[in-house]
């Protein structure tokens, strides 16, 4: 049987990697990927603990929000990469600039 | 009759109504503003009848009066109350005060209409008038000192603006400011008397000062070591002093005739100098109290005889009057002085009518001769002459009022004078020292009659001296704003009126019931009456108090056993056969001189040519006041101040005070620019900078940058948690 650190240390390498990407890629897509990564994740912590230590549903419940709310992120997220993308004819997140001002 | 506001608040209320309503009025409406000031004032004269009608002929009793009081402001705080009261005071003094001052300025205010109708400020003298009158009347209805004061003070005021009332004439404007300021030296004095009597009595009203006056409340106080009895009404009379010309500050009446003849007439002969007489009768328990009835007979009998020796001289008609004014103002304080209350009373009322007239008469007679030369009216005697036939009924007016003032029989001056001589007389016989007062009045008696007459015979006798002059003066018809108001007075220059007998001793009997109702009525203030008078303290009161007095019937032998009274009747037929016959004499003396010519009186002039130029020069009293009091005295003490002021104050006080202020400016703008400036003001700038240097560098924009901070945050939390 496959024990509970086992897929918290995949959960913690996945959320790594979603670290590394949104601080290493300059490509605001692959950021949005980046935060996809942290998201899941953090479902895959929900999950592993519900089936573990709490013996109920509501973390299975929780990794179906955060799915559907990843969804609705990735959608505004892209949403603005293409509306930025027709202002700055870039997605370059360093010329995402405008709050420093 | 009932004393309710609506009885007597009129007789102040309308005059001072038509002030106001004429300020505002004159230019514009100049004739209904006269309309409305003589139709106050003769109303004013209608209440007043009727107030005496009921004091003289309903109740009849010399010790009745009516007090009122009313609340003037409240300043009461919590519990501590302090309540100012005024009221009115009417007693028969008051009473016969109000018909006098209020039938006078009637007839006067209707004589203006003709005297001054081509003047340029026709209605300005008529709105002075209505303010002057309702002060006068406010005076005489005070029942305390303070109200008595302000009504004093606002007479001053009127007199000022009267007497400079031409003032495009050179020395109007003087003379204003003379009267002004000598007559603030007596008020001045009177306020501070006014103190005395407060800090003794706590009250200024009339009766509570009769009332601690017969309870001894006045024993054991003293001013600077003299009794305050005595500070007291000696600064009370100066207050007399002042405003009834009195010597040694008589210099501002002779020049107050620069004002109107018709305010001469009301203002400086016969309401508001007669004031400080009626303040001294008030007064006189004070008087008495204060052991000051010599030094007041002295000053009444200096100033009658000094002021009737200048008279002598003056060719100017107002000039021999206004000394004349003077003169019997004197007889007045002598009165006074003499215990003569009652008859100085009656010589202020017979003195105000017919020296009311007098000044009339003379404003007739200086109207009608108008210089087309000069176009001027002219007031110089030595022009005159021979006006007797186309001045008819001025004469007449005039020649009653000289009858009555050189005092012969059957004539109200005769009545009243004679008295205060014969009481002159009985004190001269108990006690030397009015001996020199009763010699003085005499002789101003007979100086009166003299000047008078000569007066009379300059003017209305002889052969007309300035015949252009004579040739162009109007000839007088009857008039009913210019003869009448004068014929009117003159009839109450008759001594029946006054004493209801016709020589004035009580002998003869015309009026059956009431014959003396003057000598009976008029009394002094009867101390024992007042002795359980409820005192009120000024300032904490609101009691409403009335009270009647007793009846008590004039006795004319003074309370004196029989043979001493029968002795002071005898002294006071004595006095009346000798101020006849002085009389008289003066007057034969003036005939002789100006009718007769058997006397030249260029010989009188170079026999005594230095008396005559003290005369001219009125005693040397101006000149005194100017170049010795002023010049000498004033001015080098002014230099004296002003050298302090400018030498001392200025230079150590002043400047040493820059220098102090210049040392503490450089420290503290050391401080300011260090301290302040460099390390507070432009170091809070400074620190803000460098956190902006910091803050923007951190603000960079980048949100990777963000997120590896929030990163970094988040782990060293979780590693501290971990540390624990």
């Amino acid at each position: 049987m496959i024990s509970l650190s086992s897929y918290l240390l995949i959960s913690f390498f996945l959320f790594l990697c979603g670290i590394l990407v949104i601080i290493a890629r300059k490509n605001i897509i692959a950021i949005l990927l980046g935060i996809e990564l942290l998201l899941n994740s953090a479902a895959l912590n929900f999950v592993a603990y519900s089936r573990y230590t709490a013996q109920n549903l509501d973390g299975h419940i929780f990794a179906l929000f955060i799915i559907v709310i990843a969804a609705a992120e990735a959608a505004v997220g892209l949403a603005i990469v293409i509306r930025f993308f027709q202002i700055k004819e870039s997605i370059h997140i360093d010329d995402a600039s405008q709050l420093q001002s | 009759m009932d004393y309710t506001v609506t009885s007597v608040a009129p007789i102040i209320l309308l005059p001072f109504l038509a002030f106001v309503i004429n300020s505002f009025i004159v230019k514009k409406f100049t004739k209904v503003a006269i309309v409305i000031s003589c139709g106050a004032i003769f109303t004013s004269f209608l209440f007043a009848l009727r107030i005496f009608k009921n004091f003289v002929f309903d109740v009849y009793s010399s010790g009745y009066h009516v007090h009122k009081v009313f609340n003037w402001f409240d300043l009461s705080y919590d519990k501590i109350p302090f309540k100012v009261d005024m009221g009115i005071y009417i007693d028969n003094m008051t009473a016969v005060m109000l018909l006098m001052v209020t039938g006078v300025a009637t007839l006067i205010h209707i004589f203006s209409t003709f005297y001054m109708q081509h003047d340029a400020r026709y209605g300005r003298f008529f709105v002075y008038m209505s303010l002057f009158t309702s002060a006068m009347l406010g005076l005489v209805l005070s029942d305390n000192l303070l109200s008595v004061f302000i009504f004093w003070e606002l007479m001053g005021f009127c007199s000022y603006s009267l007497i400079g009332f031409y003032y495009e004439k050179e020395g109007a404007g003087n003379a204003s400011l003379k009267a002004f300021m000598t007559t603030r030296v007596g008020d001045v004095f009177f306020l501070l008397g006014i103190l005395a009597l407060w800090s003794v009595v706590g009250s200024v009203r009339f009766v509570d000062i009769y009332s601690a006056i017969a309870s001894g409340a006045f024993s054991n106080h003293f001013v600077l070591g003299i009794p305050l009895a005595t500070f007291a009404a000696f600064c009370v009379f100066m207050g007399t002093i002042g405003k009834s010309a009195q010597f040694p500050l008589q210099v501002w009446l002779p020049d107050a005739m620069f004002g109107p003849t018709p305010c001469s007439a009301l203002i400086h002969a016969a309401t508001m100098v007669a004031a400080g007489v009626y303040l001294s009768l008030r007064m006189e328990p004070l008087m008495q109290l204060g052991n000051l009835k010599v030094f007041i007979a002295y000053v009444g009998a200096i100033t009658a005889f000094g002021a009737a020796t200048i008279a002598l001289i003056q060719t100017d008609i107002k000039a021999v009057l206004a000394y004349s004014t003077i003169s019997q103002l004197g007889y007045m304080v002598l009165g006074i002085g003499v215990d003569a209350y009652n008859a100085s009373f009656m010589h202020l009322i017979t003195h105000a009518v017919f020296k009311a007239c007098l000044f009339l008469a003379a404003g007739s007679v200086i109207h009608s001769l108008h210089d087309h030369h000069t176009d001027s009216h002219v007031q110089e005697m030595p022009r005159m002459g021979g006006l007797r036939k186309k001045l008819p009924f001025t004469f007449i007016a005039m020649m009653f009022c000289t009858l009555a003032i050189a005092g012969i029989p059957f004539f109200s001056g005769f009545v009243s004078k004679d008295r205060i001589l014969g009481e002159a007389l009985i004190k001269a016989f108990h006690s030397k020292v009015y001996i020199i007062p009763m010699l003085l009045g005499f002789a101003a008696a007979f100086l009166t009659a003299f000047y008078m007459f000569r007066m009379m015979f300059l003017t209305f006798f002889g052969e007309p001296r300035d015949k252009d002059l004579h040739h162009h003066v109007h000839e007088e018809h009857i008039s009913w704003n210019q003869n009448i108001p004068l014929l009117i007075l003159s009839v109450f220059t008759l001594g029946v009126f006054y004493s209801g007998s016709l020589t004035g001793q009580g002998e003869v009997k015309i009026f059956s019931k009431r014959y003396e109702w003057f000598a009976t009525l008029i009394e002094k203030p009867h101390l024992e009456n007042f002795k359980d008078y409820e005192r009120q303290p000024f300032g904490f009161s609101d009691q409403k108090s009335k009270k009647v007095f007793e009846q008590s019937i004039y006795d004319p032998t003074h309370g004196l056993e029989e043979e001493e009274a029968h002795h002071a009747h005898q002294t006071h037929v004595f006095g009346a056969i000798l101020s006849i016959i002085i009389a008289f004499s003066g007057v034969g003396l003036a005939y002789l001189t100006y009718i007769a010519k058997k006397i030249d009186p260029r010989m009188w002039t170079s026999r005594f040519s230095n008396w005559n130029e003290a005369l001219e020069n009125k005693y040397y009293m101006d000149w005194f006041y100017i170049e010795v009091l002023i010049k000498k005295v004033l001015l080098p003490f002014n230099n004296l101040v002003s050298f302090f002021d400018m030498g001392i104050f200025d230079r150590y006080a002043v400047d040493g005070m820059e220098k102090v202020n210049k040392t503490l400016f450089t420290g503290a703008k050391w401080f300011d620019n260090l301290v302040i400036d460099t390390s507070m003001v432009d170091g809070t700038g400074a620190s803000v900078k460098l956190m902006n240097v910091i803050l923007r560098t951190i603000q960079s924009g980048k949100i990777q940058f963000y997120f590896i901070v929030i990163v970094l945050v988040l782990a060293s939390y979780i590693w501290t948690l971990n540390i624990h």
